[in-house]
């Protein structure tokens, strides 16, 4: 059954780019929102067990056997909500229309990568899909074909074929070792036999192809320029949700599958996860640019998602997966508020900005509610899961990460404050006053989103016991 | 209709108040005026009707903590209630002339009626929270009173507040104390506490500082010279000459002779002699040399609460009836005395005394009522104040000499002070633009001639109040048989006043000779070698406590200021500067090249495959 989700939208780009296209022109963008949609609405509605139902064509057809939990069902509504998004932003930015098609069947493309990586059950197919959605967001990076995204998605590029080189290594000793891809192999093997030399360099290798991946500090090089030198559209699926399910997602899957629990792995991760926390902070507190700005504050942002992760309890995993989503939800938001601003006012440079609140009201409150968020003011979700990663990391002991996460925050509140100041509050910068609201390709996601992250937080009570909790489920 | 009745004291004249405020004053100041007469003597008649009557009334309140809303009315309480209805009746009559084309004058008649009513209340309160919520309530319109005085009264008023704020914190704490000790919240279930222990101390301590600040004793005083200059004159004369003289003693009565046990010898029945002593000394001092009329009588309102807190402290029958007696006549004389001052004031334009002089013929009403007044204060026989006086050095002789010299000291510096004032301000020689002075009008007159009237028969006729409110309030068994009425037993005693009297006379004579005229007359005491430089700095308020705290506290608050600035610097610089520093670095580490980022990943992707294996 969820083999769908991958099939799907491999048929659709298919369907699209038969030779009628001049007339599927004018259906892509609908097609694509209609998936997304239909995916949304699965997950809300379809109980659990039709999601694990076998499904023998698809198993015959792909070779895989999927594997659905509560974590991926999470991300399937992230992926649903984020490409969602993402396809209003790009109908809001990009004008032409065969432009706008290509678009789209790279961004179903990139879906359908990540659905697939999402349900992988074994690391050789995790690898795969990962690739998929990688090479469709290269192209989306390059898509306006300027100078500074050529770099970008070079940069991407160069780096994940190193990641690439690390992961493709670590899944050869891996095979050589255990003869199997399958995570459960993996599993007791680790189990029994998790002081070989070769398993902990293959798992050493993968570790750190994944980080390159996520975009953790030090391998974080690629992310910045990749995000900020992108299309509006695309650094909004690039940011809220490509980077999290090839990245963060496959990390979460690895360790947790693997059991790649030791003290030295916690350690590992939960210094990865601080120094991202930290120096991400910081480094985006000096940044000019709004996009790049966020894309600092993002390696901030998955910093706490890996300290979660780094945790290994199950609340601590439970905050991890509700932060993962909320920071797709809340980081979307920014990207596409940034998305509007840009294309408003033709400018991202924060110096030039000033005052935009006045002129786009609805832009600058639902970025105001993303910024909280993203800071952990309560009541939006953004406090809960930061707390819950917290308070976890705090009760399984690890007292000096927790501090220097509490701490962090006040950094977050620090340069979002100062992005508000400089963007969307104080006085209108001279040049803007004949800046225009967005059109409701924009603001109906903003307002979306905003009501998501929202709705989230003050609805906690209920989701913790029925949505967070079982999330342990993949422990 | 018991409850209706007990209630009407605080809530009408508080209902009166709100009225009169409520009025629109440039349109209704006669209505204000009238309105507050009607109300006070309204107030008068339900008052007397009370007095002598044993009531008590009772309603829960805020059950969780046990704690109820009783009032209480008997002997005591109803003398007290008496006459500070009486004092309010003729002074809201006074203020008819007095305050007349005045500013804010329904804000003073309104606070005039809410004190009355507040006053009632805590009095009458039985429950010692309930007494506290009153004489908190006190404040507000003392605030009130002096603030709409004049522009500059504001810095007066607060330093009032301040001071009465602190005494009342005080009251508060002790309060507590005694409700943890007793274990009781009533005045009446609680019965002559031993001061067994420090804390039964400290409490006593407490509740008496409360008391005795109430009632202007040193050093809670400083603000009432300040606001005898600022504030509307019928405010001193009700306010700091009568009710808080009636309230303060009256609670501090209670405290000494029905919460606490106060014995003689005790430690802190010494310490009240010792608080009153000085009181009488030190205030009486100042008083002397004072060039203004409402000026120096504020000294001699403070002064004469050493003789009452003195008369109480001694804890025998003969101190404690005189120091009560005391507090009466005081209220009396000293409330005339400011409105023979009001009345110069008014008729005049001026206090100053250098400014006053040779109006004798031209305010001979006012001048006799003054002399009345002033010779009861000053303790001549055989007006009210030398009758409680005498009563007063009795208790104080059988406790020790010391006190008594220092009483009959303070006798003969008030009696100096009494003849330079009315030397000064009714003698010499007339002023030229004094010529159109005239008598003050009656309903100025009616008062003063009815207290200064009260005076004399107080004292000529001194069985009726020591029988029927004094001597009642100790009850048989503390009298022992005594009874004070009539003339002084010890007639000792009456020599040495007399000669004290007759000392003061003949040392302003020689006064007046040295000096050139009344006014000068205390100067050569003024001028004696080291009083001199004292009275310099006392002049320059280097005694006064208020102005000494006040150092301090901006001292405090300079240093919090300076902590908050270092912490203020820690916050906004340091960490600021040191995080702009941390971002720096991390930029100039982005150089955008991206073989260094290659770099950073293999070195950090070595790293974690040398920490997994186990070699790092």
């Amino acid at each position: 059954m969820p083999v769908l989700l991958v099939l799907v939208p491999l048929a659709a780009v298919l369907i699209l780019n038969l030779p009628l296209h001049r007339i599927m022109c004018r259906f892509a963008f609908w097609i694509g929102v209609i998936l997304c949609l239909v995916q949304a609405l699965l997950v809300i509605q379809l109980p659990n067990a039709v999601w694990n139902g076998p499904c023998q064509v698809a198993i015959r057809l792909l070779r895989v056997t999927p594997a659905v939990d509560n974590l991926s069902l999470v991300m399937f509504l992230s992926i649903a909500i984020v490409t969602f998004v993402t396809l209003l932003v790009a109908r809001y930015t990009i004008s032409d229309c065969g432009k706008l098609f290509n678009f789209t069947n790279l961004v179903i493309l990139a879906m359908a990568g990540m659905n697939g990586l999402v349900m992988a059950n074994d690391l050789f197919s995790l690898y795969v899909f990962l690739e998929v959605a990688a090479v469709a967001s290269f192209i989306l990076i390059a898509f306006d074909r300027e100078k500074d995204a050529f770099e970008g998605t070079f940069k991407y590029i160069v780096m994940s074929a190193v990641a690439t080189a690390m992961i493709l290594s670590a899944i050869g000793l891996m095979m050589t070792v255990t003869g199997s891809m399958s995570f459960n192999v993996l599993s007791s093997v680790m189990k029994t036999d998790g002081g070989n030399p070769v398993i902990l360099l293959s798992a050493a290798l993968l570790l750190g192809g994944l980080f390159i991946k996520s975009g953790l500090i030090p391998f974080h090089g690629w992310l910045p320029d990749a995000y900020s030198a992108a299309p509006s559209a695309t650094s909004v699926l690039l940011a809220g949700i490509v980077t999290k399910t090839t990245g963060v997602y496959a990390l979460i899957r690895v360790v947790t599958m693997m059991h790649l629990h030791s003290h030295t792995m916690q350690t590992l991760i939960l210094v990865v996860a601080t120094l991202s926390i930290v120096i991400a902070a910081f480094a985006a507190l000096g940044q000019s640019d709004f996009k790049r700005m966020l894309a600092y504050s993002s390696i901030s942002q998955v910093g706490y998602i890996i300290l979660g992760l780094g945790v290994g309890t199950p609340l601590a995993l439970a905050g991890a997966a509700f932060h993962l989503f909320n920071h797709a939800i809340f980081k979307t938001l920014l990207f596409v508020n940034a998305a509007t601003v840009e294309k408003q006012s033709g400018t991202r440079n924060m110096d030039t900005l000033g005052g935009v609140s006045d002129k786009m009201p609805v832009t600058g409150f639902t970025s105001v509610i993303a910024f909280l968020s993203t800071a952990g003011i309560p009541p939006l979700s953004g406090f809960w899961s930061k707390l819950i990663i917290i308070v976890a990391a705090w009760k399984a002991g690890f007292h000096w990460y927790a501090f220097i996460a509490i701490l962090a925050s006040l950094l977050t509140l620090a340069y979002f404050l100062s992005m508000q100041r400089r963007v969307f509050f104080g006085k209108l910068a001279s040049g803007l006053e004949d800046l225009k609201e967005g059109n409701p390709w924009v603001l109906i996601p903003a307002c979306m989103l905003a009501a998501i992250t929202i709705g989230l937080g003050l609805c906690i009570p209920w989701l913790f016991g029925s949505f967070l909790l079982p999330i342990r489920s993949i422990l | 209709m018991s409850i209706l009745l007990f209630m009407a004291p605080i809530i009408f004249p508080v209902i009166a108040g709100i009225a009169i405020l409520m009025l629109d004053k440039k349109r209704n100041e006669q209505m204000c005026a009238w309105l507050a007469f009607l109300a006070t003597a309204a107030n008068l008649l339900v008052c007397a009707s009370l007095f002598n009557k044993e009531l008590s009334l009772v309603i829960p309140w805020a059950g969780l903590f046990n704690f109820e809303f009783s009032l209480r009315l008997y002997h005591f309480s109803s003398f007290i209630l008496l006459a500070s209805a009486g004092f309010g009746f003729l002074i809201s009559l006074y203020s008819f002339s007095f305050m007349n084309g005045r500013e804010k004058i329904n804000q003073f008649y309104s606070y005039f009626l809410i004190t009355i009513g507040l006053v009632n209340g805590a009095v009458m309160a039985d429950n010692l929270i309930v007494m506290l919520f009153f004489w908190e309530g006190l404040l507000l319109t003392l605030f009130g009173m002096i603030v709409i005085g004049s522009k500059v009264a504001f810095r007066t008023a607060i330093k009032a507040f301040v001071i009465s704020g602190v005494a009342d914190v005080c009251m508060m704490a002790g309060v507590i104390m005694t409700i943890h000790i007793s274990g009781k919240m009533n005045m009446s279930e609680i019965h002559q506490l031993p001061i067994s222990s420090v804390t039964a101390a400290v409490a006593f301590i407490l509740l008496m500082i409360g008391a005795i600040a109430k009632a202007g004793s040193m050093p809670f005083h400083s603000w009432i010279p300040d606001a005898a200059v600022d504030a509307p004159l019928p405010f001193m004369a009700l306010v700091p000459a009568a009710l808080e003289k009636l309230v303060g003693i009256y609670f501090l009565s209670r405290i000494s002779l029905d919460l606490f046990k106060i014995t003689e010898h005790s430690m802190l029945s010494t310490i009240m002699m010792t608080v009153g002593c000085i009181t009488i000394l030190l205030a009486v001092m100042m008083a002397l040399i004072q060039k203004d009329y409402k000026r120096l009588l504020s000294f001699h309102a403070i002064s004469q609460v050493g003789y009452m807190i003195l008369g109480i402290g001694t804890a025998v029958p003969a101190g404690i009836v005189g120091g009560i007696f005391h507090m009466i006549n005081h209220a009396m004389y000293k409330s005339c005395l400011f409105l023979t001052g009001g009345a110069v004031e008014k008729q005049t334009g001026t206090t100053d005394l250098s400014k006053l002089g040779g109006i004798v013929w031209k305010m001979p009403v006012t001048f006799i009522c003054f002399a009345v007044a002033a010779a009861s204060i000053s303790g001549v026989p055989p007006f009210n104040g030398f009758f409680s006086k005498e009563l007063v050095y009795d208790g104080a002789l059988e406790r020790g000499r010391i006190f008594y010299l220092a009483a009959v000291l303070g006798s003969f510096f008030t009696a100096a002070s009494f003849l330079k004032l009315g030397h000064a301000a009714f003698f010499g020689k007339p002023s030229e633009d004094k010529a159109a002075v005239k008598e003050a009008p009656l309903p100025m007159l009616i008062p003063m001639i009815t207290i200064a009237g009260l005076c004399i028969f107080f004292g000529v006729k001194n069985s009726f109040p020591l029988h029927t409110f004094i001597q009642p309030i100790l009850g048989e068994h503390m009298l022992e048989g005594h009874d004070f009425a009539g003339w002084p037993v010890n007639v000792m005693l009456v020599v040495v006043t007399l000669v004290v009297i007759i000392g003061a006379v003949m040392n302003h004579i020689w006064g007046v000779e040295k000096g050139g005229s009344g006014l000068h007359a205390a100067d050569h005491i003024h001028d004696a070698p080291i009083l001199h430089t004292l009275y310099d700095k006392a002049e320059q308020r280097m005694f006064d406590p208020y102005e000494i705290g006040m150092k301090i506290a901006r001292w405090v608050a300079q240093m919090a200021s300076l902590i908050d600035k270092a912490i203020d610097y820690v916050y906004n610089t340091v960490v600021v500067e040191s995080a702009y520093a941390v971002t720096g670095f991390v930029r100039r580490l982005h150089t955008g090249s991206y073989a260094v980022y290659m770099v950073w990943s293999l070195i950090g992707t070595l790293i974690i495959v040398l920490y997994l294996l186990g070699k790092l």
